[in-house]
């Protein structure tokens, strides 16, 4: 029987917290065989957070473990899809339909600020 | 091999004393010292291989453990003619400084080894301006010990590789008694 | 210096070397994009490590050239010998850095100021084409159509690779993609993060990744790179304008992580194929399944397709053969301390005459069992010689392949023409022997470029071709090694060399001498028979020198000349300098070594001979005039001799001539102790050497017995 561990994400995942959220969750991975992160409180994610979720999924593939990202917050959603790296985790996004508005009309309002 | 039989040797450890401690020695009947740190080791004298068309002063060489070592009669290089060899003559092994900053070991003929003696610098004179026996420059300073002084010898120039390269290279060139002479 | 910092100094200077060979190649003629490539990545691996140690003024002055040699990749800069001139003292200057890194200093402000100076060289370059890339570009495509069509897309191509610390400098990649977002369109990204280390060794705050980009925009080429104008000096950047052609995405190919890749994500990631593409082509390829011999390579059917073109196909399984030959060559090669081998081989020195000493007591002790036992033993000691030897052996061509600069930069300071031609760069000799090589060979190099090759005008003129050709090469004859340096210039005037040699009194004025020491003459202290100094060779420091730092290395050198064809130097140098097999003879009480390559053979001085050598120099071997030296009188031996005397005839440089000596000893295995720098002038003694007894023997160097014996023979034969 597999070991099962579920942790969560509660900050954001951004260079500010990058080095202790490694640890954390290479450490969580190497207690268990399949880990669930939970990303539902990440409000805020740059390049430095992904990098530790591709880590984290590298060091799991490499050990044969398996590693789940679920409840993607906006901020996760939007950054795995400008990377085109959504494919690579494999796990399933909900995409509501309002937050999907929410983007693109985010995307429009910049833009406009950007041509005034 | 027959060079393992070793007198005294005298530790290296970094100690401060050592600073002021010198091995006090007879060349021809005359005391001189040299300071413990750049020595070695003393062994007996023995086993030398005469190396030819070198000046009198360079004896020849040993085998210290694998290397090998010239020995250098002090006697002859102060032009007081040769060390005669007896029961007590022996080599000290000198480490001085070679011409491209590497160390080199040199061995010493010396008459025989008396004592290890703590000089403080207070007893030291600085060398006379003349009247020595000895060029000036080879002495590092006058010791005063028991109310008498002794040479401190300055190894670095008395062994100077330098200078005794320079001095085989005459006696190549010339027969060897003159270039004792020159020496 | 800790062992990163040791790893960099070292792996720099060898990626130097070879920025500096692909250099001079280019300058040949070799501009081609796998030359290029290969200087880009030299500095590109040298920043990179540079980044690693933290060391700012080797990441700042190397991110110029990297830069510069990035437009040079993507063909906005083109090669000329100007710029080559400039990227040549770029790499000195390197070497110059990497010197401080390795003497733990910072830069002086020397080094600073000639630093700024080629940073501002570069940018100057980096400039120009900028206004004009557009237009380089398109002309560029007429001219370049040789190396392959164009690609299908209508896309850019836009390739990063983000350096460690832009997410320390606030710069977040996600931000760039955006902005160009804002441009145009980005209609496919690929992200790369194989450039993430092992777990351990990730920072989580430096940036590792890369992306390639596919890239849709009205926008003009100046206007894309504009994007990253705040990460200029943190990212690789390539832009490759739609229609781009096969050769640059070769570039890009070569580019990538060096990482294990499947040749298809190589092409995918490159931008040269579609994922559909090449799903489609394997589909294809496990289609025909069964005998996997049979199978097709994925890469043949992306080209069978069309998906892709041979040369893009090509350049990616390069590549990947490039990434898998790395992984072998690696496992295969260790490094090892130069110190720890000295060691070695000392301690295998002492095992020798060690075992030479057991090997005496035990024919001493007659038993039979023992001697046989300690014969075993000796043999083994000899081979584990051997091949301790041979570790330290290294191939002559690295040495000669420095040459190539020298030839370069001296040439074109003469305004002579001049190649450079090596062969034999595989003969192995001693690394202590290679390195003390250095000096001479530099010299007798200078020597021919400066002295010996003609400017063009003269050559033209003579009817040689106008470019001088240098030769250097190597072989192996006899346990030593010979390096020849052959120029095709004008040769030595032999009535100009005597001429001098008697004005300066070297020889008498009734001497007759043979060419070969007529040449050699040149070797004589302060003998220079060039008509004016330049500031190449003829500093004062004459051909003697290199005569005795050959001779230090118990090598000789000989010169041999025709007047209109040229000179050949030929330097004869031992293999090795740690042990050599020695001929043991007996001297009054002493015992000396004579190397036993050079003895020929020994034969006993008979009464008759002994009688008439008294007066004269020489005796008659079979019929041939051998001159000798009585090695008794040489070495002022006092005590009288014994009754018998042997001659042992050794030979040098093709002259024989007879040793005098009290006793034959025998073969003897001789590890030579160097004798100290007291020493170095001593005539006649080349070494010393500990025999089993514990006693020190000297070796003779029979080198200069020779030249005195000829001394000899000469105030004889002018007597």
């Amino acid at each position: 029987m597999k070991s099962q561990h579920k942790t969560s994400i509660s900050e954001d995942m951004t260079i500010y917290n990058a080095a202790a959220q490694k640890q954390m969750l290479l450490d969580a991975l190497a207690d268990c065989d399949e880990l669930d992160i939970d990303l539902s409180q990440v409000s805020e994610m740059d390049t430095a957070g992904l990098q530790i979720l591709l880590l984290t999924k590298r060091e799991a593939i490499k050990a044969n473990k398996t590693v789940r990202l679920s409840a993607h917050s906006k901020a996760v959603t939007e950054l795995l899809d400008l990377y085109n790296m959504a494919s690579y985790f494999g796990d399933p996004m909900v995409i509501m339909a309002s937050e999907h508005t929410a983007v693109s009309e985010g995307k429009s309002e910049h833009k406009a600020g950007l041509y005034l | 091999m027959s060079t393992a039989n070793n007198l005294p040797v005298i530790a290296q450890a970094a100690n401060a004393a050592e600073d002021h401690q010198y091995l006090t020695f007879l060349l021809s009947g005359e005391m001189f010292a040299i300071a413990i740190l750049n020595i070695k080791e003393i062994i007996e004298y023995g086993n030398l291989t005469i190396v030819p068309m070198m000046p009198g002063f360079i004896r020849g060489v040993i085998n210290l453990r694998g290397s090998v070592v010239p020995v250098v009669d002090l006697s002859a290089r102060f032009g007081r003619g040769k060390t005669e060899v007896s029961r007590r003559t022996c080599i000290v092994i000198i480490e001085v400084a070679g011409s491209d900053e590497s160390k080199q070991d040199i061995g010493v003929m010396v008459d025989s080894v008396s004592e290890v003696l703590e000089i403080p610098r207070s007893e030291i004179e600085p060398p006379p301006a003349f009247g020595a026996k000895i060029r000036v420059d080879f002495i590092h300073g006058m010791g005063k010990v028991a109310g008498k002084f002794v040479i401190i010898l300055d190894a670095d120039r008395v062994l100077s590789v330098d200078e005794l390269s320079m001095l085989g290279q005459a006696a190549g060139a010339m027969p060897a008694a003159q270039a004792e002479a020159a020496a | 210096m800790d062992a990163i910092q040791q790893a960099f100094v070292v792996e720099s200077r060898e990626l130097l070397q070879m920025m500096e060979d692909k250099l001079l190649q280019m300058e040949g003629g070799g501009a081609d994009p796998d030359t290029i490539n290969a200087i880009f990545r030299a500095a590109h691996t040298i920043k990179g490590g540079a980044g690693v140690i933290d060391c700012k003024f080797i990441v700042e002055f190397t991110h110029v050239l990297e830069n510069l040699l990035d437009e040079m990749r993507t063909g906005t800069v083109t090669s000329d010998r100007e710029l080559i001139e400039v990227l040549l003292a770029c790499s000195d200057q390197l070497g110059t850095l990497i010197g401080c890194v390795e003497s733990e200093s910072e830069p002086d402000d020397d080094i600073n100021k000639v630093s700024l100076s080629l940073r501002d060289k570069l940018q100057h370059y980096l400039r120009i084409p900028s206004v004009t890339s557009h237009e380089v570009a398109l002309s560029g495509e007429n001219v370049h159509i040789s190396v392959g069509g164009e690609m299908e897309s209508d896309n850019w191509h836009i390739s990063l690779r983000f350096g460690p610390d832009v997410l320390r400098k606030g710069m977040d990649p996600a931000s760039f993609m955006r902005y160009l977002m804002e441009l145009g369109k980005i209609v496919h990204l690929t992200t790369l993060p194989d450039a993430i280390p092992d777990a351990i060794d990730m920072d989580a705050e430096s940036c590792y990744l890369g992306f390639e980009i596919s890239y849709q925009s009205e926008a003009d080429k100046s206007r894309i790179e504009s994007v990253f104008d705040f990460v200029r000096d943190d990212c690789v950047v390539q832009i490759w304008p739609p229609h781009s052609k096969l050769a640059d995405f070769i570039s890009s190919i070569e580019a990538l992580p060096e990482d294990t890749m499947r040749l298809g994500e190589i092409l995918i990631k490159s931008g040269a194929l579609t994922r559909n593409e090449l799903d489609l082509a394997l589909n294809t390829q496990s289609d025909r399944q069964g005998d996997p011999s049979s199978q097709p390579k994925i890469g043949d059917v992306l080209v069978n397709q069309g998906a892709v073109t041979a040369e893009v196909v090509e350049a990616a399984a390069v590549k990947q053969g490039r990434i898998n030959e790395k992984k072998t060559i690696e496992s295969q090669l260790i490094r090892v301390q130069a110190a720890k081998l000295d060691q070695l081989i000392d301690l295998v020195g002492e095992m020798v005459i060690a075992s030479a000493g057991a090997n005496m007591l035990a024919r001493k002790s007659g038993e039979t069992a023992l001697v046989e036992s300690t014969s075993v033993i000796s043999m083994l000691v000899e081979q584990i010689r051997d091949s301790t030897l041979q570790l330290r052996m290294v191939q002559i061509g690295d040495s000669f392949t420095r040459f190539q600069r020298v030839v370069h930069d001296t040439s074109r300071e003469l305004g002579k023409d001049i190649e450079l031609v090596i062969s034999g760069s595989e003969a192995e000799l001693d690394k202590s022997v290679v390195e003390k090589l250095g000096d001479p060979l530099m010299h007798l190099v200078r020597n021919a470029l400066d002295h010996g090759i003609e400017l063009p005008e003269v050559r033209t003129a003579k009817g040689k071709p106008a470019r001088g050709t240098l030769r250097l090469n190597a072989y192996h004859e006899s346990g030593s090694i010979v390096i020849e340096i052959i120029d095709d210039g004008a040769g030595m005037n032999r009535e100009k060399i005597l001429s001098k040699a008697h004005e300066r009194e070297l020889i008498g004025p009734n001497q007759t001498l043979s060419d070969s020491e007529i040449y050699g003459l040149i070797f004589e202290p302060g003998f220079s028979t060039a008509d004016k100094v330049t500031n190449i060779s003829g500093r004062g420091v004459g051909l003697d020198v290199v005569k005795r730092n050959i001779t230090a290395l118990r090598g000789s050198v000989e010169v041999e000349s025709h007047e209109g064809v040229g000179s050949t130097f030929r330097i004869r140098l031992p293999l090795t300098l740690a042990i050599i097999d020695g001929f043991l003879v007996g001297v009054g009480r002493a015992s000396y070594v004579i190397p036993l390559g050079t003895v020929v053979e020994c034969i006993e001085l008979s009464e008759k001979d002994r009688a008439e050598t008294l007066s004269r120099q020489y005796i008659n071997l079979r019929g041939e005039v051998l001159p000798f030296v009585r090695m008794r009188e040489q070495f002022e031996v006092a005590e009288p001799g014994g009754r018998r005397e042997n001659i042992v005839v050794v030979q040098y440089a093709g002259q024989k001539i007879g040793l005098v000596v009290d006793e034959l000893m025998g073969e003897f295995q001789t590890v030579i102790k160097p004798l100290g720098s007291i020493f170095k002038h001593i005539k006649g003694i080349g070494g010393s050497t500990i025999l089993g007894s514990g006693d020190v023997a000297l070796i003779l160097d029979v080198q200069s017995l020779v030249a005195l014996a000829a001394v000899h023979q000469n105030r004889m034969q002018a007597a």
